[in-house]
């Protein structure tokens, strides 16, 4: 059935090994740009997810569109046809989120300096891709500004390095910061306007080293909002480990003992503010203070 | 091709009753499969404790187990929410997938469940629907239309649900469509029903029990990806045939209901597919299809419900296949005078809705 112009692409980004077909060559050109040091991988074993984006066989009149299809079925509504790499990114990621139940599944950032983690778990609009992105380029580590992947036995973080999705205003903040490289711009999709930041080849060269959780800040940006920065106790971390996982009441017991372990073996914070710069120098000093 | 795809089927199959042993590229292929019709924790049970299965599977099927024992411990909690309004002028018989798990069958082991489904005797589903009512249940509003489909059409009133839970909680009074070609007096389904051993619910009979599962499986709806369901009657059949007399007890009732038909596909289809161990006399007591719709069946079935076609849209074939049992399905549920305002109605609805859906960006992190 698949043609030479659908074979199959394998990514791994650490935690997860993703497959991809599509005849869209506009699709894989985007994916070259913001998977510019993946290697050329065989597809000749198991994918976490398997996904083909087909253009739309439907002819109407407006603009083409991709769709994206899992096992069968399109749990997604379409995205413009030039526009597939943003649905490939999130649609997959939402996949990785139904599957990865084996691990504690964190909505959150997760960052890294001499294999100890800092994790940022938030609700989308707080600000965490861009913090995320703005850690990095100031020298850390790279995980994932998306998924915490802790390993439910061992208590580590894995990293899922993907491009981040900075929307709308973080584009252009994070386009300012020196080192910052950006994939291709998609405006007005579903989300608004979407480029890609591309974490460094360091980052993800080291996709499959784990870190041991040392920091939880709960980040919050606040145009124009001073710096607060309040101490939460285990118990209140706890709390907001379950509010931003995507499977802490799924995983019933093992979901709960896991948040419990991470907030006894970590310092939590709750972070507000509306200076990018200012909260990047109030976690190092959390994280140097929390040695 | 169909005999290479049947053999991937065929491997899924025996990979949810015994350990499989397969190489990585096959267990992406079956899991997938497995994936695609509901089937995953199935499979990741029957596959437990097997040590050749690669570690990148494992999670996988770690992960499906845990999802199943979720859900289903979602519907025992719901159940233990629903367990007062069950007084003893007024029997509750819970129906398939809520009934394995109270019963402790074998065969709920990785059932995903899905709803909560509740008979009731149809002169006491007001009384039932109040109770629910006066204790926070709720049904979405409908529209007056929907409204008297569900009351006067249907076999069960319009979904319910209790605020800031996702389990739906549907009241059937009946098994069948009231305006349908089997339906039947319900009545001896509560006489020959059965106690739920600690607690206040009741279950079908096991004979009422595998012809509701046949008769839910070939006719409702477009029966795409159904094989789960089949699955289910595969199951029930290898528990229930511990009793050497219940082959004898389901024929004999399947006549009493004029279930015969529902019943000769669901054991035609579980012992094709599912090798279900189901004697050539007990197929021979039950009145076959004439030989062109069983030839019909046979090419259609595997098409609308087998999860073959993974990589993307289902084929114009199994496009065709799951209209023409949609419309087979239509006919057998409505007379044509109710049958055709019907659809005529919900075709426009339908082009109407699709210009509204959507249109805000969703906040579960999908695209």
């Amino acid at each position: 059935m698949s043609s030479p112009a659908t074979a199959c692409r394998v990514l791994d980004v650490g935690a997860a090994r993703l497959a991809v077909i599509s005849p869209i060559a506009s699709f894989h050109a985007q994916l070259d740009a913001v998977y510019p040091y993946m290697d050329v991988i065989a597809d000749e074993g198991f994918a976490d997810v398997r996904v083909s984006l087909l253009p739309e066989t439907r002819v109407l009149p407006g603009r083409r569109q991709a769709r994206l299809w899992s096992e069968g079925d399109c749990p997604f509504e379409p995205y413009p046809l030039n526009a597939a790499l943003p649905l490939f990114e999130w649609g997959s990621n939402w996949l990785l989120s139904q599957r990865l139940n084996a691990y504690l599944l964190l909505h959150a950032g997760v960052l890294a300096r001499d294999g100890q983690a800092l994790i940022l778990p938030a609700a989308p609009g707080s600000g965490k891709t861009t913090l995320s992105c703005a850690l990095h380029l100031a020298g850390w580590r790279f995980l994932s500004d998306e998924f915490g992947v802790v390993d439910i036995e061992r208590r580590e973080v894995l990293p899922m390095v993907r491009p981040a999705p900075l929307k709308n205003a973080s584009i252009e903040v994070m386009r300012a910061r020196a080192g910052a490289r950006l994939g291709p711009l998609f405006p007005g999709t579903r989300k608004g306007d979407v480029a890609h930041f591309i974490p460094n080849r360091q980052s993800f060269q080291a996709r499959h080293e784990r870190a041991t959780p040392r920091l939880v800040v709960f980040p919050r940006f606040t145009p124009g909002a001073a710096l607060s920065c309040v101490s939460l106790n285990p118990m209140q971390a706890v709390l907001g480990l379950g509010q931003n996982s995507f499977n802490y009441q799924a995983l019933g017991t093992a979901g709960f003992e896991t948040a419990i372990a991470l907030a006894r073996t970590t310092r939590a914070y709750r972070l507000t503010y509306g200076d990018l710069d200012e909260a990047i120098a109030q976690i190092e000093h959390l994280f140097v203070s929390t040695a | 091709m169909i005999s290479h795809l049947d053999a991937e089927f065929a491997l899924l199959a025996s990979g949810l009753r015994s350990p499989l042993e397969i190489e990585e590229p096959t267990w992406d292929r079956v899991l997938r499969m497995a994936r695609a019709s509901g089937l995953h924790a199935r499979l990741a049970c029957a596959n437990e404790d097997n040590p050749n299965v690669p570690e990148c599977v494992q999670r996988h099927l770690l992960s499906a187990r845990r999802i199943a024992a979720y859900r289903a411990q979602m519907v025992r909690a719901e159940l233990f929410h629903l367990a007062p309004f069950c007084t003893p002028d007024l029997p509750v018989v819970v129906l398939k997938g809520g009934a394995y798990l109270l019963q402790q069958r074998r065969m709920a082991r990785g059932r995903f469940a899905a709803d909560v489904d509740l008979l009731v005797p149809a002169d006491q589903l007001q009384t039932m629907e109040a109770r629910l009512r006066a204790a926070g249940w709720g049904g979405a509003k409908l529209s007056p239309y929907d409204e008297r489909y569900y009351r006067d059409w249907s076999h069960e009133t319009p979904p319910m649900r209790f605020p800031g839970r996702n389990l739906e909680v549907d009241l059937h009074h009946a098994l069948t469509p009231v305006t349908g070609d089997l339906a039947f007096d319900s009545s001896t389904l509560f006489e020959r029903s059965e106690p739920i051993r600690g607690t206040p619910f009741r279950a079908l009979c096991p004979e009422d029990q595998l012809l509701h599962a046949c008769l839910h499986c070939f006719h409702d709806g477009d029966l795409a990806l159904r094989v789960r369901e089949v699955v289910d009657i595969d199951g029930l059949i290898r528990e229930f045939t511990r009793d050497d007399r219940f082959w004898d007890k389901v024929v004999a009732r399947a006549h009493e209901l004029k279930l015969t038909r529902p019943l000769w596909y669901g054991l035609h289809f579980a012992g094709a597919w599912l090798d279900c161990p189901v004697p050539e006399s007990v197929m021979n007591s039950l009145p076959a299809p004439s030989a062109p719709a069983r030839k019909l069946m046979d090419a259609l079935l595997p098409l609308a419900m087998l999860p073959l076609h993974l990589d993307g849209p289902p084929p114009p074939s199994v496009r065709l296949a799951r209209k023409t049992l949609l419309a087979r399905y239509h006919l057998m549920r409505m007379p044509m005078h109710l049958l055709i305002p019907h659809l005529a109605r919900k075709a426009m609805l339908r082009l109407r809705g699709s210009r509204e859906e959507k249109k805000g960006a969703p906040d579960n992190g999908a695209p």
